[in-house]
């Protein structure tokens, strides 16, 4: 049981972070599109506004499998002092993290659940019903909320977090 | 009073979570809700939510991810040999000898990268075993290369003004350009300091370089083709205005990966790889970015922002003492923050100043950009010394002790470009008109 709850909590932060990969290709190819209607002259409408919410897209199915990996920055020099009692330090850290990212999760739901209802479009050129390049933020939250309550429950568990830390130097971007 | 005290234990609340470890862009989002539900009293999710989609679904912003995928591809290549190859034969002559490619070579490789930490592990890859086989000073290797590569933050692409940039909504295609010249000036300023410490220095005794004709230096100097018609597709299409920051940097990644197939680099596991690597680090600085946009519009309900301008405008000061207040500043966050961190903390607070105080904007972020550059180098936090002790084993202390003297030459570059602003505001004024 807890084994295949692991191996689906991690897919699922792993399946976020290849939703943004291909996010990421999709922002190229609007480029590219937007750049060849220019010059070729066809018409191609709203293509910054697409290339936006992939870019939305990108970064909030990215956040939990960031965090599962260590890739988000953080002051590390007092929890790493705290030796024998680092464990209460990191309960802290996630503790917070979780109120924060639930907090977020909420408001992000329900603010996409009322662009929905209220069907707001987008003032761009796309016109898009926002609610639904706006899933992407609900859907993201809520992941990033999950690993937080889950990486929370390990560490109380098990004493160490489920986040992989790695070293600074791997991180290797600033 | 009351103000004062809200905005105390704003602040208080900000540096609590900071400090203790909570990751830093939940920290600010939490220390934004937290203001203005329980401090100002009003229900924050919605302005919450406003504006954190605002500023994660911004065209501009693409240019981020877009140029992070680009030196992610480029680090998996063999560009750092080619350089190391293609660089050496013009540098051996050089007072100073070999070690000017690490700092040429952080130059090139900055041109096409926007990240210090790459710009390193990339150069340093191959400059320094190779340097040390010819025994040039240790200190010297690591000292300057851990100087240099903090040229990635300055010269475009540079992830640091593209987050500069959005956070005051000015054009990243003017701040690129600004950083040029600033860029090629402090290389320039290292180039210098190596030359003059060889030939003063008794122990600078490296191993001669076997003679080249000119003909087989020419022939080396193919292996640079590659990269430079890279740079002239990102910096110069950008220059001479044909596309906007987010193009060039479509054509970079497209560019970094034709050049990746053709040297044979390219497959579906590094593909991948560069990929997966560029979103963590996107959502990275997208998470501090999301919660620092929370947190002007929260700083805006404390009046702190406001506050703190006319308290400077009180005090009466010129504008190079109020300069070197946000220099020293800069100096002390930088030595607990990383950069992108502290620079889009910090602009809701210091954007209302300097814009009273009349500095021009591009060149303040290219002032600050140098300051960040410090940044990377000062211990406890410096970025660029976690990278050099995982390449190198050596003591942090160490390589901050070697890396010194290029903090002296980065705090010189600040005063040279308050004496000539024009170096960062000419270039960009030229494509203007």
């Amino acid at each position: 049981m807890g084994k295949s709850l692991r191996k689906f909590l991690d897919g699922l932060y792993l399946a976020g972070g290849v939703v943004a990969a291909l996010c990421l290709i999709a922002i190229v190819c609007l480029i590219v599109l937007q750049i060849a209607s220019r010059n070729i002259g066809f018409a191609f409408r709203g293509g910054p506004d697409y290339a936006g919410y992939a870019m939305a897209a990108a970064s909030f199915l990215g956040f939990a499998y960031a965090l599962n990996h260590g890739a988000h920055i953080r002051v590390s020099l007092l929890v790493a002092a705290l030796g024998r009692y680092r464990f209460w330090g990191e309960v802290w850290c996630y503790g917070v993290g979780t109120a924060i990212t639930s907090i977020f999760a909420w408001f992000a739901c329900k603010f996409t659940y009322e662009s929905y209802k209220f069907n707001d479009i987008s003032s761009g050129l796309d016109a898009t019903p926002l609610w639904i390049p706006q899933l992407s933020m609900s859907t993201g939250s809520i992941i990033l909320a999950l690993c937080f309550w889950d990486n929370l429950v390990t560490l109380l568990m098990t004493g160490s977090p489920n986040v992989r830390e790695t070293s600074v130097a791997e991180q290797g971007e600033d | 009073m009351e103000q004062l005290v809200a905005i105390a234990v704003f602040l208080g609340i900000l540096f609590l979570f900071l400090g203790s470890g909570v990751w830093v862009g939940l920290s600010l989002m939490g220390v934004a809700y937290i203001g203005i539900e329980f401090i100002a009293g009003r229900a924050a999710g919605g302005g919450m939510i406003n504006t954190i989609w605002g500023a994660s679904s911004s065209w501009t912003l693409t240019a981020l991810p877009l140029f992070v995928w680009m030196g992610e591809i480029l680090f998996r290549t063999r560009l750092s040999e080619d350089m190391f190859k293609g660089l050496s034969p013009w540098m051996a002559r050089l007072p100073g000898g070999l070690v000017h490619t690490n700092i040429v070579g952080c130059t090139v490789f900055a041109a096409v990268s926007g990240s210090s930490a790459a710009t390193l592990t990339t150069v340093g890859r191959m400059s320094i075993p190779e340097l040390r086989r010819r025994q040039y000073p240790e200190h010297m290797v690591i000292g300057t290369l851990a100087g240099a590569a903090t040229l990635g933050l300055m010269i475009p692409p540079s992830l640091t003004l593209i987050v500069y940039g959005v956070s005051i909504n000015e054009s990243i295609r003017e701040l690129f350009i600004a950083g040029v010249i600033p860029g090629l000036v402090l290389a320039g300023m290292f180039m210098a300091y190596v030359a003059i410490y060889s030939l003063v220095s008794p122990s600078y005794k490296p191993v001669e370089e076997p003679a080249m004709g000119f003909a087989e230096k020419f022939r080396n100097s193919a292996y640079l083709i590659p990269v430079v018609l890279l740079i002239f597709l990102v910096i110069g299409s950008m220059y001479y205005g044909i596309t906007s920051a987010t193009e060039a940097a479509a054509f970079g990644v497209l560019g970094a990966l034709a050049l990746a197939f053709l040297q044979g680099s390219l497959t579906v596991s590094s593909f991948s790889e560069s990929l997966m690597g560029a979103v963590r680090t996107s959502a990275m600085i997208t998470l501090i970015l999301a919660g620092a946009a929370f947190l002007s519009l929260a700083m805006g309900y404390t009046g702190l922002p406001r506050a703190l301008a006319d308290l400077i405008a009180t005090m009466e000061l010129t504008r190079f003492e109020l300069l070197m207040a946000l220099l020293v500043f800069y100096i002390i966050l930088g030595c607990f923050l990383d950069g992108i961190s502290a620079v889009v903390l910090t602009m809701a607070i210091v954007e209302p100043m300097i814009r009273e105080a009349g500095i021009d904007v591009i060149w303040f972020g290219i002032f600050v950009t140098v300051v960040i550059e410090m940044a990377q180098i000062t211990p406890p936090i410096g970025f660029n010394l976690f990278v050099m002790q995982g390449l190198t084993n050596h003591q942090m202390n160490y390589i901050a002790k070697a890396a010194l003297p290029m903090f002296a030459i980065m705090v010189l570059m600040v005063f040279v470009l308050i004496a000539f602003p024009e170096l960062a505001t000419w270039l960009p004024d030229t494509i203007r008109q």
